[in-house]
C-alpha cells in the first residue's frame, strides 16, 4: 500500500472551501510568476544585446519583472504555503480559521498586483524599490504604484492573521498540548509577515500620500525601505527552510534527530536575528555613524546563522538515517536520496544555489565592499542565485507536491520536471557567474546598454551576452514548470485519474539510527566559509586591477 | 509557563530591547527602526499572550469536562 505523508493526506482531507482558497492563492502566485518571468526574459535579452528595448520600455520591463517576482510571486506563494502548513499540520479536520479574512487578504493582494502593474505600465517606472525621487512629480500612476504595495501589505496582514488563528485555535480546543513544529514555524512566519506589513506601511504610506498630492515628499524614505527590505530578505528564506523541513520528511520519512523543541528554537532564531542584523543595509548612507558601521559589520556575520542551523539539522538527520540504511562512504548517502522525484531534485539544487548565493552575499555585505559593489551588476548576479536558484526552486518543489494533492490530478511528466533544476541552475551559473564577474569589473546595474558607444571595455558587452544567454535558459526552465503547474490547476483534456504513478520516495524514518557519523553538514559549512573567502579575495584582486576610481551611490 | 509562549516572549524581549536602543541611544538614533521593531515586539507579545491564553482555556475546559457531574 502506498504510504502517504501528513502533507498529502491532510490536503486531501481539507474542506472543499479551504481547497478552493489554497488553489486560488497558488494560482495567483503562478500568474505573478508568469508575468515576472516573461518580463525578466525581455530584460535579460535586452541586456545581452539580443533584443532592443528603448530606455523607457527597458525600465518598464525591468520594473514589471522585479515587482511581479519580488513582491507578488514570492508573497502569493508564501500566503498559500503559510495557510497550507498552518492548517494541514495543525488541524486539517477544522481547516482554515477566519477563512473570510484569508479571502479578503487574497483579494487585497490581487488588487495590489493590479495597481502595481498599472503604476509601472502607465507612469514613470519606479523599479521595485520605488524611490519617490525617481518619480519626480506626484501623479495618479505613482499613487497606484504605492497603493499596490499598501494593498499587498493589508492583504498579507489578513492572510497572516488567518494563519495565526489556524495554528492557535487547536490549542484552545485542547487538540494539542503544544503546537506541532511546522505549526509553530508557520505561526512565527505569520508574525513576521505582520511585522513586514507594518514595515511596508511605514515605508510606503508617506510616499503614497505624496504621490496623491496630500503631503510633501517623504524625507526618510531610504530608512523605511531598508527596514522593509531586510524583512523581505528574511521571509522567503524562512519559508524556504520550512519547505525543506516539510518536504524532506515527505520524501524520506525522516524527522529531525534533534527533537521538536530544538527545531522550534531554530525557527524562532529567525525572529531573534532579524532586527539586529539589519544595519548593514545602511552602509551606503553617508551620514551613518562610524560606531553603527562597526556594529553593523559585526552583526551581519550572524545573518546566516538560522539558515545554516536548519540546514545542519536537516542534513545531519538525513545522513544518520541513510547510514542506518547502509549508506557507505562520505557522500554515498546523498546518492540514495530519491532524485527521480522532481521535488527532491528541486530542493537539492536549491541547497547548492543557496551556498553560492550565500557566499556571494557575504562579499556584498562587507562594509568596505558594499560601497564598491552595490551599484554594479554584482547585485543581480548574486541575488538570482537566491531568488531563482533557492527560493523559487523551493516554492516550486512545494507546489509540485501540494497542487496534485489539492486537484486530484497527477503531475505532468515528472521525468521531465526532474531535469529542470539542472537547466535552471545551468542558466543561473551563466547569468550569475558572468554577472558577478561583470560587477567586479564595474559593469553598472540597472543600465540596459553598457557599451557606452564603444567607450566601455569590450569585456562588459561580452559578459552581458553571457548574462542574456543564461537568462534565456532560466526562462525556459521556469516556463516548463509553469506549464506543468498551471496544467495541473486546470482540467485539461480528459478527466484525470485521482492519482497518477506515485513519485519516487524513500522511507528511512522507521529504523533506529544508533550512533552514526554525520560529517556532510559541517563540511558544507566549511566549504561555505571557503567560498566566501575566495569570492572576497577575487573581488579585491579584480577591483584592484580596474583602471577606474569607484565611489558609493544609492544603497542596494 | 507554556514553552511556545515563552519562545515568543523571548522574541518580544529581544525586539523591544532593540527598539528601545534605536529610540534612545544617540549613536543609533533611527526613529524608523524604533517604530517598526517596536510594533513588531508588540506582535510577538500578542502571539505569546494568545498562545498562553489558548492553552489556559484548553486546561480550563478539560478540568470542567473531567469534573464529576451530579
Amino acid at each position: 500500500m502506498k504510504e502517504h505523508h501528513a502533507l498529502i493526506d491532510g490536503l486531501k482531507a481539507l474542506p472543499a472551501a479551504d481547497q478552493r482558497l489554497l488553489k486560488s492563492c497558488l494560482a495567483a502566485a503562478l500568474a505573478a510568476l508568469l508575468v515576472g518571468v516573461v518580463f525578466g526574459a525581455a530584460t535579460a535579452l535586452a541586456r545581452g544585446g539580443f533584443v532592443e528595448l528603448g530606455p523607457l520600455a527597458g525600465y518598464r520591463a525591468m520594473s514589471t519583472h522585479a515587482v511581479s517576482i519580488f513582491f507578488y510571486w514570492l508573497y502569493f506563494a508564501q500566503a498559500g504555503l503559510l495557510l497550507v502548513f498552518a492548517t494541514v499540520f495543525t488541524s486539517h479536520q477544522h481547516g482554515v480559521e477566519w477563512r473570510r479574512a484569508a479571502w479578503l487578504g487574497l483579494a487585497l493582494m490581487l488588487a495590489g498586483f493590479a495597481a502595481s502593474l498599472y503604476g509601472v505600465a502607465s507612469g514613470m517606472p519606479l523599479l521595485y524599490d520605488a524611490p519617490p525621487e525617481l518619480g519626480r512629480d506626484p501623479s495618479a500612476a505613482l499613487g497606484a504604484a504605492y497603493a499596490g504595495y499598501l494593498l499587498l501589505a493589508a492583504g498579507l496582514f489578513c492572510v497572516a492573521a488567518a494563519g495565526i488563528a489556524t495554528t492557535v485555535a487547536p490549542l484552545a480546543r485542547g487538540e494539542h498540548d503544544r503546537m506541532p513544529v511546522v505549526s509553530f514555524a508557520a505561526c512565527a512566519w505569520a508574525g513576521l509577515l505582520i511585522v513586514s506589513a507594518i514595515a511596508a506601511v511605514n515605508a510606503f504610506l508617506p510616499s503614497a500620500l505624496w504621490a496623491l498630492g496630500l503631503r510633501g515628499a517623504p524625507a526618510e524614505y531610504a530608512t523605511g525601505w531598508h527596514i522593509l527590505f531586510h524583512n523581505l530578505h528574511y521571509l522567503p528564506l524562512m519559508a524556504t527552510v520550512l519547505v525543506w523541513y516539510v518536504l524532506v520528511e515527505a520524501l524520506t520519512g525522516v524527522k529531525s534527530i534533534f527533537g521538536a523543541r530544538f527545531s522550534k528554537i531554530v525557527f524562532a532564531l529567525y525572529l531573534v536575528f532579524v532586527p539586529p542584523t539589519s544595519l548593514y543595509h545602511m552602509f551606503l548612507e553617508p551620514n551613518l555613524a562610524e560606531g553603527v558601521r562597526v556594529a553593523g559589520s559585526l552583526l551581519s556575520l550572524f545573518i546566516s546563522v538560522p539558515t545554516v542551523t536548519v540546514f545542519l539539522v536537516i542534513v545531519a538527520s538525513l545522513e544518520v538515517h541513510a547510514r542506518a540504511h547502509g549508506a557507505k562512504g562520505l557522500f554515498g548517502w546523498i546518492g540514495m536520496l530519491p532524485w527521480r522525484n522532481p521535488a527532491m531534485s528541486a530542493i537539492g539544487f536549491a541547497v547548492v544555489n543557496l551556498a553560492l548565493g550565500g557566499a556571494l552575499s557575504f562579499v556584498l555585505i562587507q562594509e568596505k565592499l558594499a560601497g564598491l559593489l552595490s551599484d554594479t551588476f554584482f547585485v543581480p548576479g548574486y541575488f538570482h542565485f537566491l531568488t531563482v536558484g533557492t527560493v523559487t526552486l523551493t516554492f516550486i518543489a512545494a507546489l509540485l507536491y501540494v497542487l496534485p494533492a489539492l486537484t486530484g490530478r497527477p503531475l505532468w511528466r515528472p521525468e521531465v520536471l526532474r531535469w529542470l533544476p539542472h537547466l535552471a541552475t545551468a542558466g543561473l551559473t551563466l547569468f550569475g557567474g558572468a554577472g558577478v564577474a561583470a560587477g567586479y569589473l564595474g559593469v553598472p546595474r540597472r543600465v540596459l546598454e553598457v557599451s557606452y558607444d564603444g567607450a566601455a571595455p569590450a569585456v562588459w558587452t561580452a559578459l552581458m551576452s553571457v548574462v542574456g544567454a543564461g537568462g534565456a535558459l532560466m526562462t525556459a526552465a521556469l516556463l516548463v514548470y509553469l506549464y506543468a503547474l498551471l496544467r495541473n490547476l486546470m482540467p485539461v483534456g480528459a478527466a484525470a485519474p485521482a492519482a497518477g504513478e506515485p513519485l519516487p520516495e524513500v522511507r528511512w524514518g522507521e529504523v533506529a539510527t544508533g550512533a552514526q557519523r554525520a560529517w556532510t553538514g559541517p563540511l558544507a559549512v566549511v566549504i561555505l566559509v571557503g567560498l566566501t573567502v575566495a569570492f572576497t579575495m577575487l573581488a579585491f584582486e579584480l577591483m584592484r586591477a580596474l583602471p577606474v576610481a569607484a565611489g558609493a551611490g544609492p544603497a542596494h | 509557563m507554556h514553552s511556545d509562549a515563552v519562545t515568543f516572549a523571548v522574541v518580544f524581549a529581544v525586539w523591544l530591547a532593540l527598539a528601545v536602543t534605536y529610540a534612545t541611544v544617540p549613536m543609533f538614533a533611527m526613529p524608523g527602526y524604533a517604530v517598526v521593531w517596536g510594533w513588531g515586539s508588540l506582535v510577538f507579545l500578542g502571539l505569546a499572550a494568545l498562545t498562553a491564553l489558548a492553552v489556559r482555556r484548553a486546561k480550563h475546559r478539560r478540568r470542567h469536562m473531567e469534573r464529576p457531574h451530579p
